[in-house]
């Protein structure tokens, strides 16, 4: 951790909603990364946004710089969005969103060549991420999507880096299972 | 062959995750361009990452975080504000100023009190009352967000548009 | 029983200045249409004043102005005005205390009602509603009283 952000983390954990600003200014992106990877809608990952740095700037006073700051973060934008998508679990379906009530027919399913429009696969593939643990899928978006090191995943989930290969490891194979039309050359 | 294959294939994940050794990389990729089944498994993860990160990318890209900041400020106060009401909630219910013998001369005293510094108070004071800007918003065709700032003084009403306005658009 | 009555009677008298209605004869209210975007820059100078406000809510990097109106509004008169993109603007005054007036704000379109709301308008303090896409832009439309 730079001075600069240990000075950022001290001023406010003393309360200082300035020094929370500039954190906000520097992690919105990626938080906002990492809550889209999850939730995979605009609306419900800006609302992940605000909850975790309302929730930081409450709890911070916890952070002891154990860890680095980051993964502190992305652990609690994680936990964040996983919890969202547990109060929002849906039926697992192929329907895109509640207004539009899109569904993949079954006659879409015996056509692996027919090119699906760019939403339906985005649905395609928020369904197969839905089917992985929690644990599987902060290690898998952690990975593919932030490009963490497997030494950096271990302290964002807490765990090993045995344990972080294994679950990318069945993560990938289960998705890369539900995908496979896709995935074999069928994009 | 296949013996070599088994093996090389429980690091193809490390290698293509670049978290292999020097020595394990070479391996690898001593291997690759004779095995078709490891090459293809490695384009499989290829295409799994893309999948999985393109969209993501898109929507970070294109997302201008439309007054985030300014909902988690209001979000920060809103919870200080409950804990404080929570307090004296607790606070009221055990008073004995709650007893009605005390409770009506007490707000009459409080009354008669006001009445008589008001108008030195509004002598003073510049402010304007303060009522909120927007009263109520109806609207069956958009979303709406409702915005106030104090400084500057400024009061917005978003409209989100659905895909029907958005179409009929000029 | 006297007694108690004349109280109130007394409170309610000394109280009412505070909450009865100041009849004015026309509240004058100015509706500026801009079109923001992101395409160029620029910054209309009949817009200045709303420089600050606009700056501290939106990345546009240019606004540009559609329409000018200086509008004079009688107690429960409508005036309607055409705003792009093919919408109308009706403003209504509904009431009016000391010093803010509370105007109703239609936007219809096709004579189909999209938006109806209640703003307090006060002087120094503008309103504005925007959203609506025209081409690249955004067209964001300013309420704000004339002295």
């Amino acid at each position: 951790m730079d001075v600069n952000e240990a000075q950022l983390i001290s001023r406010c954990q003393q309360g200082d909603q300035e020094a929370l600003k500039e954190i906000f200014n520097q992690y919105h992106q990626k938080v906002y990364r990492i809550a889209y990877g999850v939730v995979r809608q605009r609306e419900e990952a800006l609302d992940i946004v605000q909850e975790v740095f309302i929730k930081l700037f409450r709890s911070i006073r916890q952070f002891q710089g154990k860890s680095r700051f980051y993964t502190y973060l992305y652990r609690m934008t994680m936990n964040t969005a996983i919890d969202h998508t547990r109060k929002m679990k849906k039926v697992p379906s192929f329907s895109m969103d509640e207004e539009e009530g899109f569904q993949l027919s079954d006659d879409a399913e015996r056509r692996p060549d027919r090119i699906l429009d760019h939403k339906e696969l985005e649905a395609r593939v928020k369904w197969a991420m839905d089917q992985l643990s929690p644990d599987q899928k902060a290690v898998l978006i952690f990975r593919e999507v932030e490009g963490f090191s497997y030494q950096e995943i271990a302290e964002a989930t807490g765990s090993s880096i045995g344990t972080v290969m294994s679950r990318l490891h069945y993560g990938r194979k289960k998705v890369q299972e539900l995908l496979k039309d896709y995935l074999e050359g069928g994009r | 062959m296949k013996s070599e294959c088994s093996s090389i294939s429980k690091l193809l994940e490390k290698y293509f995750d670049q978290e292999v050794t020097p020595k394990e990389r070479s391996l690898v990729e001593g291997h690759l361009p004779d095995c078709p089944a490891c090459r293809m498994a490695l384009d499989s993860m290829q295409n799994l990452r893309i999948l999985i990160k393109s969209p993501v990318e898109e929507a970070v890209e294109k997302e201008n975080f439309p007054w985030v900041w300014e909902k988690i400020e209001k979000g920060i106060q809103r919870k200080e504000r409950l804990g404080l009401w929570d307090f004296l909630k607790s606070w009221l219910d055990g008073t004995p100023l709650l007893k009605r013998k005390i409770l009506i001369p007490a707000v009459a005293a409080a009354v008669i009190l006001i009445l008589i510094t008001a108008p030195l108070l509004f002598k003073k004071t510049t402010s304007y009352p303060t009522l909120s800007v927007v009263e109520y918003v109806e609207s069956e065709t958009y979303n709406v967000m409702v915005y106030e700032l104090e400084t500057p003084q400024v009061t917005v009403i978003w409209l989100f548009e659905g895909p029907e306005e958005e179409s009929s658009t000029s | 029983m006297r007694r108690k009555a004349s109280f109130f009677v007394i409170l309610i008298l000394l109280l009412s200045p505070f909450f009865g209605d100041v009849a004015f004869a026309q509240v004058q209210v100015r509706v500026r249409v801009m079109e923001a975007s992101n395409v160029g820059s620029g910054f209309d100078s009949s817009l200045r004043d709303l420089h600050d406000q606009l700056g501290s809510l939106f990345s546009f990097s240019s606004y540009r102005l559609l329409k000018d109106e200086k509008v004079s509004l009688s107690l429960n008169q409508s005036v309607l005005l055409s705003i792009p993109p093919e919408r109308s603007l009706e403003l209504t005054l509904i009431n009016q205390r000391r010093v803010t007036a509370e105007i109703r704000v239609k936007i219809t379109r096709g004579g189909r009602e999209l938006l109806t709301t209640l703003v307090r308008l006060a002087p120094g303090r503008s309103v504005s509603i925007g959203g609506p896409k025209r081409g690249e832009g955004t067209i964001i439309i300013a309420l704000s009283r004339v002295q």
